[in-house]
């Protein structure tokens, strides 16, 4: 619409005035022309400023002011101004053609529900139709198709618009690097620019920019879909323990289902485990659902996360997102160290006795210097008390301190335990007690540093607070603090516990948390000042909490309870299942993606470290991957040489399904540790998500590189414009301005300016 | 449980006669007048997170010494307990008060560790009844002391009313709770009124799970922290009565 308004007043295109040169070919007529127009210009403010005494002062400067520009505006056109522009020598250049061919064109959001793959057909099929014709008759075409690379395109049925991925910046440097050496006009690139690209664009640009090749981009489909549904980030850890409860935040997006109420499934591998009820917001804005499952079994398992298809929709295929968790069946240990016996020990131990995937190991002092264990592995295992050394203490994954002064441990144990948590990435707690925090002399020393509360350096005496303790908006939807079979259920839960009485209690001051602290419970005394109850944070690798409480066995024992009442059983195992969540091993796999495309390499990644956690660059990693058919493949892992500890490797994946990497590390003949990955060789459903045309991508591309954005609709310039680009074999074509249409518009509209103002003013 | 007749005589006239005889060193050493039958109101400690003994309240008829069976060493028997207890390990114990409470006081609940004198005189009333199922399924411990001879039998009867298809089995002298804190070595120990022996019900009548609850039978450990303090107690006696005790309470606040 632009373009032909402009074309119509300035008869050219608006490239040509961009790339032109703006010259003037005066000719010798055009000097005395110059002297008329002077003596025009003195004559006309002459006449104004004698004529008519009854004229204001305003008037006449308006009226020679008009008269001025008129003859001003001859004077110029009597200079011959003219445009010189390169205009490409017709045949003698080309032009690359880039077709999208992947699956997001075959969504049906054009003119009158046709495919976009239909206009690309319809526009660039074939050198006798539509766009394509237009450009073959000033260039010679060169057609690719692209989605994950750019290949060239001999006939239209070799467009098949079904590939996983569309990388644009790929698709650029190959078309690019294809034509280099020849005269190149510029590159067209027809495509709805849902980059899905994990690089970014800047690079492959950059090269376009320092070689001057022009994008033109063709943008192909809506901007937003009428109706749609889309499952869109979905945040889950790539590591889970057997049994433990989920909660996974999904955003989902949608268009023209603004309140509507739609459930949320996720499923296990067919089966529903999980659902939640969501009302969608209104048009353009993203909710985020919380939904909540138990990972049951063990193994790789593939989670969907599915919204059903809803009517109207054009885009089904986003409706649902999948995610690999690995999930694991093994005992994870946790050292429960306890300075002073008292109820809860027993009611802790009791709740957690069932879990299959937890082993708290109770190290009880009972008196001073007398230990009470329970759980052990072996009849050695902590008969000293409390680990001295790194390679005892990092061989548990969690460590609880109940109530145990800090002067009970050596500075090199509280180093230690500080430690694990920086460096092993094991998880710690510390309960409340007369013992613990402040009270417990923590304040200053390296485990106080890593607490998520923050302690008073003065040491205080223990002093009753009874609390009345409620999750915060945090732990309300926190997978640790649900202590109930739903979430709704649970915050009922949490309400009911917290009108019991007696309440339970706490003797540590402790008031606030350090920045970066999540607090999940918080509890309010008697003097109706709250405080932290439950808080963690991350520290280094680990992460610490601090659970100020020294009587949760309350919320099993009390009277109000009923016997089959869950919660004390579900906190204390999704807290302990919290604990050691993600706690590295000597051998830990690193992965960026669960999934590769079929045909692409799997790089492997693997942190190896000592039984000190201590990094090795030295030692002999293998991965034994076992392939979809069935054949093993041993594969060397090298240190990457960017990271102490880092090893790598690359695998292809030559068939579609998945692969196990058992990764094994030793070092001078011992065992370090091995680790199982697994990663999916599968075509990615990418393409169905944020499928909509980009035109703010494809704007940049050709801004960025000096050519221009068009719409589907209105290209038709296109081969035009394609023709001043200046680049290639090129000649220079002055094109004049005089005659322009704009020019004349100018001068008849002077003209009558100066004839009505003159009648306003009563002077004709 | 075998009871052979003379032996059994011969015990329980031992018995009658230590009974009479404590009964009249508890009139001189305990502290408070014990003639005729009265009711005993019994203290309770408010909750503070505290340790706190917990002695279980049955029945109201006075015996030997005017007093109900419930309350036989009470309260010196706990406070001289509670003072060994913080004495020798970590537990800090409520030294000067206690709890008395009925089988269905709300208030129980509060104390995970519970301890009932004379159950040879034990009954329950439906409440009571179920206060006591409630409070041992949710994780509660009881220990029963001071009984002996036919005792057993009531005892044992109304174990059976609050666990159905309870198995009151001996316990073994390897089990945890015999070495939670002291090494007991053997249960072949001379009780207050012979030799003792020591018998628990296991969660699922499994071994190898948790204690529910401990009796003493032919034993009197609360008589024998009551006068440890006195010099009329053999020392060695009552130093295996503190050993018991101490053991049950790191066992049960451990399991």
């Amino acid at each position: 619409m632009f373009d032909s308004f402009f074309q119509l007043l300035f008869e050219y295109r608006p490239v040509v005035f961009s790339q032109g040169e703006l010259r003037f070919a005066a000719w010798g007529g055009s000097y005395v022309a110059l002297v008329v127009a002077g003596l025009a210009v003195a004559a006309a403010i002459a006449t104004y400023r004698t004529t008519g005494a009854k004229l204001k002062l305003r008037d006449r400067i308006v009226l020679a002011g008009l008269r001025v520009a008129l003859i001003a505006l001859v004077a110029v056109c009597l200079f011959r101004p003219v445009l010189v522009v390169k205009a490409a020598v017709a045949q003698q250049n080309f032009v690359a053609v880039l077709l999208d061919d992947s699956r997001s064109m075959q969504i049906a959001d054009h003119e009158n529900g046709a495919a976009r793959a239909d206009f690309v057909r319809q526009e660039f099929g074939a050198a006798d139709r539509g766009a394509l014709k237009a450009l073959s008759d000033k260039f010679v075409v060169r057609t690719f198709r692209f989605s994950t690379a750019a290949s060239r395109v001999d006939a239209e049925d070799e467009l098949t618009f079904a590939g996983a991925q569309t990388r644009l910046g790929v698709a650029l440097d190959g078309a690019r690097q294809e034509l280099a050496g020849l005269p190149l006009a510029g590159l067209v690139v027809v495509t709805d620019g849902a980059d899905t690209a994990e690089d970014s664009l800047g690079e492959s640009l950059l090269g376009l920019k320092s070689q001057g090749v022009p994008v033109f981009t063709v943008g192909v489909g809506r901007e937003t879909l009428p109706r749609d549904i889309q499952v869109g980030r979905v945040s889950t850890p790539r590591f889970a323990l057997k049994g433990t409860t989920l909660m996974i935040d999904v955003m989902i997006s949608q268009s023209g289902f603004a309140g509507k109420t739609i459930t949320l499934d996720v499923e296990d591998e067919g089966r529903i485990v999980g659902s939640q009820q969501v009302t969608l917001p209104g048009d353009g804005s993203a909710a985020t659902a919380r939904v909540r499952f138990s990972v049951a079994d063990p193994g790789a398992r593939l989670f969907k996360f599915r919204v059903a298809p809803q009517e109207g929709e054009l885009v089904t295929e986003n409706n649902v997102r999948e995610a690999l968790i690995d999930v694991r069946d093994r005992r994870e240990k946790i050292l429960y160290f306890q300075g002073e016996p008292r109820h809860d020990v027993g009611f802790i131990t009791r709740a957690v006795r069932d879990d299959a995937n937890l082993q708290l190991v109770l190290l009880q002092r009972t008196a001073d210097n007398k230990f009470y264990r329970r759980n052990v592995d072996n009849p050695d295992e902590l008969t000293a008390g409390f680990p001295k050394t790194r390679e005892e203490l990092f061989s548990y994954r969690g460590i609880i301190l109940g109530s145990i002064e800090a002067g009970a441990f050596t500075g090199d144990q509280l180093q230690m335990i500080a430690d694990f948590v920086d460096r092993r990435g094991g998880g710690l707690m510390m309960l409340g007690g007369a013992r613990s925090f402040s009270e417990g002399g923590y304040a200053g020393t390296a485990v106080g540093d890593v607490l998520p509360v923050t302690l008073d350096a003065n040491a205080r005496s223990p002093q009753l607070g009874r609390l009345t303790v409620r999750p915060t908006r945090a732990g309300a939807a926190h997978g640790i603090t649900q202590i109930a079979d739903t979430e709704s259920a649970s915050t009922e839960r949490w309400s009911f516990l917290a009108t019991l009485e007696p309440k339970v209690t706490t003797l540590n001051a402790v008031d606030s948390i350090k920045p970066g602290a999540t607090v999940l419970l918080s509890g309010v005394d008697e003097s109706r000042r709250e405080r932290p109850v439950l808080a963690y944070q991350r520290y280094g690798r680990g992460k610490a909490f601090a659970f100020t409480l020294q009587d949760t066995w309350l919320w099993q024992m009390h009277v109000a309870i009923p016997v089959e009442d869950m919660s004390h059983e579900y906190l204390w195992r999704q807290l302990l299942r919290g604990l050691v969540d993600g706690v590295p091993d000597a051998v830990e796999p690193l992965s960026l993606t669960d999934r590769v495309e079929p045909g692409e390499t799997i790089t492997l990644r693997a942190d190896v470290v000592d039984s000190s956690f201590v990094e090795l660059n030295d030692a002999s990693v293998v991965a034994h991957v076992s392939r979809p058919d069935g054949s093993i493949l041993d594969v060397p892992m090298q240190w990457s040489g960017e990271r102490s500890g880092e090893y790598v490797a690359q695998v292809p994946a030559v068939g579609t399904g998945q692969y196990e990497a058992r990764i094994e590390a030793t070092r001078a003949g011992q065992v370090l540790g091995s680790t199982v990955a697994h990663i999916r060789a599968a075509p990615g459903d990418a393409e169905y998500f944020d499928a909509t045309m980009h035109a703010a991508t494809l704007r940049r591309i050709a801004d960025e590189t000096g050519g221009r954005f068009y719409t589907a609709a209105a290209m038709q310039g296109l081969s035009e414009d394609l023709r001043y680009t200046g680049r290639g074999v090129t000649t220079v074509e002055e094109r004049d301005l005089w005659r322009l249409p704009i020019v004349f518009l100018l001068l008849i509209g002077l003209l009558c300016a100066e004839w009505a103002y003159r009648r306003r003013v009563g002077l004709s | 449980m075998k009871l052979r007749s003379r032996r059994y005589v011969v015990r329980m006239l031992g018995l009658a006669l230590a009974v009479c005889a404590t009964a009249a060193l508890a009139q001189d050493f305990g502290g408070r007048s014990r003639r005729g039958s009265r009711v005993i109101a019994g203290e309770k400690t408010p909750y503070d997170g505290q340790f706190a003994f917990a002695r279980l309240r049955h029945g109201e008829v006075a015996l030997f010494r005017g007093e109900p069976p419930w309350a036989h060493d009470y309260p010196r028997a706990e406070r001289n307990f509670a003072r060994i207890l913080t004495e020798l390990t970590l537990v800090k114990p409520h030294l000067d008060s206690s709890s008395v409470l009925t089988l269905d006081d709300p208030e129980l609940f509060a104390h995970p560790i519970a301890y009932m004198s004379e159950p040879g005189f034990w009954t329950m009333n439906d409440a009571e009844l179920e206060g006591l199922q409630r409070y041992i399924q949710k994780g509660g411990f009881v220990i029963f002391d001071d009984f002996r001879g036919e005792h057993w039998y009531n005892f044992q009867e109304q174990v059976q009313r609050v666990i159905p298809n309870a198995q009151l089995v001996e316990i073994d002298p390897d089990h945890a709770v015999f070495h939670a804190f002291f090494d007991i070595n053997t249960t072949d120990t001379q009780g207050y009124y012979g030799p003792a022996t020591f018998h628990g019900v296991f969660e699922d009548n499994d071994p190898t799970k948790r204690l529910l609850l401990v009796a003493n039978y032919n034993h009197d450990l609360g008589e024998l922290w009551e006068y440890s303090d006195t010099g009329m107690v053999p020392v060695d006696l009552s130093n295996d009565a503190y050993k018991y005790g101490i053991n049950y309470v790191i066992y049960a606040m451990t399991h």
